[in-house]
């Protein structure tokens, strides 16, 4: 179990800055996902931890010592492709053995630790298959088996998940978070699936154009989003620009916005014009200050989702039940210590 | 950075090898061509002291180029058709009729391609004694050279077959098309580059296949190759060989470019199994 | 509609898969009859072992035998050895890599005996390789370097037009193999010459094998490069065929005719299994 120590990392290909100056820690034994959309620096920067690409500038330390010259072969890292990436012509008990054969492990210890790994993943009675011969489900186990098999400082994900069907997709999720925890293993994780980080990490990595927005736990990167692009990224989140009109409580202030007067929290002085945003769930229907019309209802099961428009702004609003329909006028509330205040300048 | 170097390195000495490969073969025997007999090129001088098309007139007008000329471009296209219209039943069921046995016949069509050329063709030969029409000397290679390439053409014809949709015939038959017009519609879009494509490949194998035309020809029938052959043996004079190298190698060289993007455009998984 | 199939296919068949078999066949059923006595042009013959003792007696038969074997062997190793590098090379692409493959692959496009004309006129006795030779001051006069007894000219033909083959399978198998799964090696810990002997090599086993035995037997039977550039001493399979055959010794040119055969059919099993029992030793150490 180690640590990990990314110092002002940067690659640049030709003109373009895949990844730009990024910075971060992960302790031993920590859990933490690189979320964002196609094209943010997060695969390429996950490369760049296992050794696959050299950084053009800045330092990657696993366990204080700087790897960033050194290459995948020699890293204490182990990868869980995206596809797999099984090896076609071995079986799987072969598969699990290749690593610890190139570390010249004692035919011994190898059979165990193969034997631990599968009983674990539950490949027991699949180790003389070829990879053709399993399903997917049984194939992503093998990929992780053969990563958990060297008993590497850090275990690397490249979206393990993103080819499985969805039902296999969270149980499969929850087997990862399990064998992470009992194995103690220090694990970089990276998605673009915000419901897949939210459920997986101690802590998140939201990325955006080779930069990092914002981390945090998942909880506070949910209720206390810093950017526009993390509020809009996780979940789903109303976003509004306001003028601020001055402190209505104790950190509580009061903005004008399309939609009405709006109290929000801020632990210092606002400017003027600010962004703001809150959940559809943080939202009282019924009574409040602020109204709007109803123009679409979609009943989604456990709760519906209502769009509304309030002056000229449309905005969502989720609750559990509703009499409401298309048409139907209504009033509703926020409390302030829902409405966050945004970084982004207006 | 160092690896980039090293790429560099490979490179260049990539392009040595290249020229060694092909430019100095290539141009040498160009030069060769172009010596004019009147000061004969000898070791002192770099380049050919003269130049001239003399030995491209000098063939044309006084060997059997013109003969063998008419004689390959008479049996390639021939033995092409004859080829294609073999191959097509054929295909036709190997293509589109599930049939018990359909991969062993896949398998046994290639059969031409495992037996050697010369044994193929001297027993060839012999068969034609046998029969007592050895004297029909263009016809049976015709014919030797439309099946010997029968591995190509079938192979080709079935995979576009095969590319035949079945919605598209279902289509037509379902707006009442008559059976012609079910196979310009349907089948003829999906065969047309096939057809080419196996025309066109039946056709390089026919002008430059050796032994057959070698054997079975000799000493009546000749072609192109048993031309150069007889001008790298008995009778060899450097600049006429390369005068009938350089006739035998370019017009292929340019029907196998075309033949390539033919493949690729009818069926990308051909292409590189083309050429053998 | 069944039985009407049954009626159908053999009927399709005929002119294309049934021709190839009546041709194949009997070219086949005439070498080996006639190399039993059968079959003679003259009319009549009958079977004996004759043909076979004879031809078996002669020195210049075993010599064809061995030569042959080792030109096709040689070539076929040599072609594929050259080739794997090349191909794993140009597995990425890089900026010139399409022009360097075309290159590469030119010599398939090129007839087997312009090739024997182009290498014929390089080495000459007076051609530009002399000459170069000369010019750097390793050889002192001009060598006589056309049939060389040793057959380095027939090697370096069948090398140069065989090469270009094996390149372009192992090319196409080589670049099936995903980037995942060699970086998944490398992540394991395994370095350049591991990734090759554990990952590329046993999975271009097969293609590799085929050609092999594809250059084999093309090379077995290589009649123009050894008529044109090769030992004077010695004949190919294929050239003491055509010379028995053109004396009329039709029975001795079967006899050399159903060995190429079967030396073809046998190298190929034997090359086969060589390859799968290496291939086997692979994955285990």
């Amino acid at each position: 179990m180690i640590g990990v120590r990314v110092d002002r990392l940067t690659i640049r290909f030709g003109a373009f800055t895949a990844v730009d100056d990024v910075s971060f820690q992960v302790a031993p034994g920590e859990f933490i996902t690189l979320l964002g959309p196609s094209g943010c620096g997060k695969t390429t920067l996950l490369r760049m931890l296992s050794g696959f690409l050299e950084p053009t500038s800045g330092s990657i330390h696993l366990d204080d010592v700087d790897v960033s010259q050194v290459p995948p072969e020699a890293r204490d890292t182990a990868l869980c492709f995206q596809s797999y990436a099984l090896f076609p012509h071995l079986t799987v008990r072969q598969n699990l053995e290749f690593g610890l054969i190139q570390k010249r492990i004692p035919r011994r210890e190898r059979k165990e630790r193969v034997a631990t790994v599968a009983s674990t993943l539950d490949l027991d009675t699949q180790l003389t298959k070829l990879p053709n011969q399993l399903s997917g489900g049984q194939q992503q186990r093998v990929s992780l088996g053969r990563a958990l098999v060297m008993r590497p400082g850090v275990i690397l994900f490249d979206e393990p998940l993103s080819n499985l069907d969805a039902k296999l997709r969270d149980r499969v999720r929850i087997e990862i978070r399990r064998i992470q925890r009992d194995y103690g293993l220090t694990a970089i994780y990276v998605t673009h699936d915000q419901a897949e980080a939210l459920a997986l990490s101690d802590r998140i990595l939201v990325m955006n154009g080779g930069r990092v927005e914002q981390s945090d736990t998942p909880e506070a990167l949910y209720h206390r989003p810093r950017s526009r692009f993390v509020a809009d990224f996780i979940g789903s989140a109303n976003v509004i620009v306001g003028e601020v009109e001055g402190p209505a409580d104790a950190g509580i202030w009061r903005a004008r916005t399309p939609i009405g007067l709006l109290g929000f929290t801020s632990e210092r002085q606002p400017p003027r014009a600010v962004t703001l945003c809150w959940r559809p769930e943080h939202v009282h229907l019924g009574d409040g200050d602020l109204e709007g019309i109803v123009i679409d209802r979609s009943f989604q099961g456990n709760y519906t989702d209502l769009t509304v428009r309030s002056g000229d702004v449309d905005h969502r609003i989720q609750v559990s039940a509703t009499p409401l329909y298309e048409g139907d006028r209504t009033r509703f509330a926020i409390e302030p210590e829902r409405v966050v205040l945004l970084e982004d300048e207006v | 950075m160092s690896e980039a170097r090293i790429q560099r390195v490979l490179l260049v000495l990539l392009l040595i090898v290249c020229t060694v490969w092909l430019v100095v073969p290539f141009g040498m025997a160009i030069l060769w061509s172009l010596v004019d007999p009147s000061v004969p090129w000898t070791a002192d001088h770099v380049l050919p002291p003269a130049l001239s098309f003399y030995r491209w007139i000098d063939m044309w007008q006084f060997s059997s180029l013109q003969r063998a000329l008419v004689t390959s471009y008479a049996l390639a296209p021939l033995a092409a058709i004859t080829s294609l219209l073999l191959a097509i039943p054929t295909a036709y069921a190997l293509g589109r009729i599930d049939f018990p046995g359909r991969e062993l016949a896949k398998l046994a069509c290639l059969l031409p391609l495992v037996v050697p050329a010369f044994v193929t063709a001297i027993f060839f030969t012999a068969l034609l004694f046998q029969l007592g029409v050895h004297m029909y000397r263009f016809p049976a290679i015709l014919f030797a050279h439309a099946v010997l390439a029968l591995p190509y053409s079938i192979r080709i014809m079935t995979v576009s077959f095969e590319q035949v949709r079945q919605d598209h015939i279902d289509a037509a038959r379902d707006l009442g098309a008559s059976s012609w017009a079910r196979f310009r519609v349907a089948y003829l879009p999906a065969l047309r580059p096939g057809i080419f494509a196996s025309l066109l490949i039946v056709f390089i194998q026919s002008i430059e296949e050796f032994a057959v035309a070698f054997i079975v020809g000799s000493p009546d029938i000749v072609t192109i190759p048993t031309l150069l052959f007889s001008a790298l043996g008995q009778d060899y004079v450097r600049p006429n060989a390369a005068v009938l190298s350089l006739i035998l190698v370019v017009p292929n060289v340019m029907l196998m470019l075309v033949l390539e993007r033919l493949l690729r455009s009818a069926n990308p998984t051909l292409a590189s199994g083309k050429v053998m | 509609m069944t039985r009407r199939r049954w009626f159908v296919v053999p009927l399709l068949l005929a002119p294309g898969l049934g021709l190839i078999l009546a041709l194949v066949g009997s070219v086949v059923v005439i070498a080996i009859g006639q190399s039993f006595g059968l079959f003679s042009i003259f009319g009549g013959g009958a079977f004996s072992l004759e043909p076979w003792s004879e031809t078996l007696d002669r020195r210049v038969y075993w010599r064809s035998v061995r030569y042959s074997l080792q030109v096709g062997v040689v070539s076929a190793f040599a072609s594929v050895a050259l080739a794997y590098p090349l191909a794993l090379w140009l597995r990425k692409p890089f900026q010139g890599a399409a022009f360097i493959g075309a290159v590469l692959k030119a010599p398939l496009l090129v007839h087997g005996l312009v090739a024997a004309f182009l290498y014929v006129n390089v080495i000459s006795y007076h051609g530009i390789f002399n000459q170069f030779m000369q010019a750097i001051g390793v050889w002192d006069g001009p060598r006589r370097l056309q049939n060389d007894p040793g057959a380095v000219g027939v090697y370096i033909l069948q090398t140069w037009k065989n090469m270009p083959f094996a390149l372009l399978l192992l090319t196409g198998a080589v670049r099936s193999i995903s980037d995942d799964v060699l970086d998944a090696a490398r992540d394991l810990g395994a370095g350049t010459w591991a990734r090759f002997r554990r990952i590329v090599l046993p999975l271009t086993t097969s293609v590799m094998q085929a050609a092999l035995v594809i250059i084999y037997i093309g090379a077995l039977a290589d009649f123009s490069f050894q008529v044109i550039a090769g030992p004077i001493n010695r004949m190919s399979l294929s050239q003491l065929m055509v010379f028995f055959k053109d004396r009329g010794d039709w029975h001795a040119a079967a006899v050399v005719g159903v060995t190429l055969m079967v030396l073809a059919l046998a190298g190929a099993a034997v090359l086969t299994l060589f390859i799968q029992l290496i291939g086997r030793g692979w994955p285990r150490r």
